[in-house]
């Protein structure tokens, strides 16, 4: 099932392995669903069945010039878990840990387990994780003044990866409102928070600036676990074997 | 046309519907192509070609298990000639 029709919207799903039904959401600009697919997502294939998508705009999705708030995105992941009929599990990384929240929050009958991998909060906040992009307001005309600079230099090499990444980096945050989105979206109340009813793991990175929203959501989210492992933003990267681990164990 | 060969062109036929024929401007692709580093395959398209093997070759080749077990290092620098002997082994 590459491809389906997600409200009218081509998104690209993949699945691996089989059993109970766990969806796994990647986070915003670099990420895809690659970004599990090669990391945790193997290793949860062996007792589930493992739903990786990209994201609109994202990978092989269709792009959007609009939608990529957490309630938007939500109602995407709706469309995209519609034939599951069993509650199911829902892990997301970063922004798709917001998006799986957001979910877990609205449709509590629909969550089985959550796990929230590194998701920023106040979500405005997740700007500083691509700070070449939060740190002007005004984005110059060639965003590719504006990148770190290895990835500048492997886009001037004319490297394929990076000049097709760079093509991809220019549609979300110069043609599609995710710069917009990403700054205009609201915090969630701790009310809202404490309507988690799914037993939830949340994994930060001991060294990622997302820290803090780890030790916030850990005293509100009412089952929580709260676990910290050595790494950054990334962890899916950083802490590959020990992060499938957790979420296996959390899983199991 | 041994096993191998037959594989090894299978991958490269793939290879090019999942990412256009301009990656085999620098020649057909070999058994020590790399990837990331020769073919400069997006891992997204890296996904669009293990599918395509999957529907290819079938339930026997099970590719994601293979990932499983390497590390990422290993997984950026995997050859050609590396799945082509996975590939075989499993039809083996």
């Amino acid at each position: 099932m590459p491809i389906v029709a997600t409200a009218g919207r081509a998104t690209h799903v993949q699945e691996l392995g089989a059993g109970p039904a766990v969806v796994m959401i990647h986070g915003l600009l670099i990420g895809s669903l690659a970004s599990w697919y090669f990391t945790a997502a193997p290793q949860l294939a062996r007792a589930h069945r493992v739903r990786v998508y990209d994201l609109r705009g994202h990978g092989r999705s269709e792009r959007a010039k609009t939608g990529y708030d957490t309630r938007t995105l939500a109602e995407d992941l709706d469309a995209v878990a519609a034939d599951l009929r069993e509650p199911f599990d829902l892990v997301g990384h970063s922004w798709g840990g917001l998006v799986a929240l957001r979910y877990a929050i609205e449709h509590p009958a629909r969550v089985r387990r959550l796990a929230v991998v590194e998701a920023p909060l106040p979500p405005s906040s997740a700007l500083q994780m691509a700070s070449f992009l939060a740190d002007n307001e005004q984005l110059p005309a060639r965003l590719i003044d504006a990148l770190p600079t290895p990835l500048r230099e492997a886009v001037a090499s004319g490297r394929r990866q990076a000049q097709r990444l760079m093509k991809s980096l220019e549609f979300l945050a110069l043609e599609s409102s995710l710069l917009a989105d990403v700054r205009g979206e609201p915090d969630f109340t701790d009310a809202e928070l404490a309507r988690v009813t799914a037993p939830t793991l949340l994994v930060y990175g001991g060294s990622s600036g997302c820290a803090p929203a780890g030790e916030r959501l850990a005293g509100v989210v009412p089952h929580a676990r709260h676990v910290v492992l050595p790494g950054g933003h990334y962890l899916h990267l950083d802490a590959r074997e020990s992060l499938a681990r957790e979420l296996e164990e959390f899983l199991a | 046309m041994n096993d191998s060969d037959d594989i090894l062109r299978t991958v490269e036929r793939l290879v090019v519907e999942v990412a256009g024929d301009e990656l085999l401007v620098a020649g057909p692709i070999t058994l020590t192509t790399s990837f990331n580093g020769d073919l400069e395959l997006e891992s997204i398209e890296f996904v669009a070609l293990a599918e395509k093997l999957q529907q290819h070759y079938g339930g026997g080749v099970d590719f994601v298990g293979w990932i499983s077990k390497k590390e990422l290092d290993q997984i950026i620098a995997l050859t050609v000639g590396e799945l082509v002997e996975f590939i075989a082994s499993c039809r083996s």
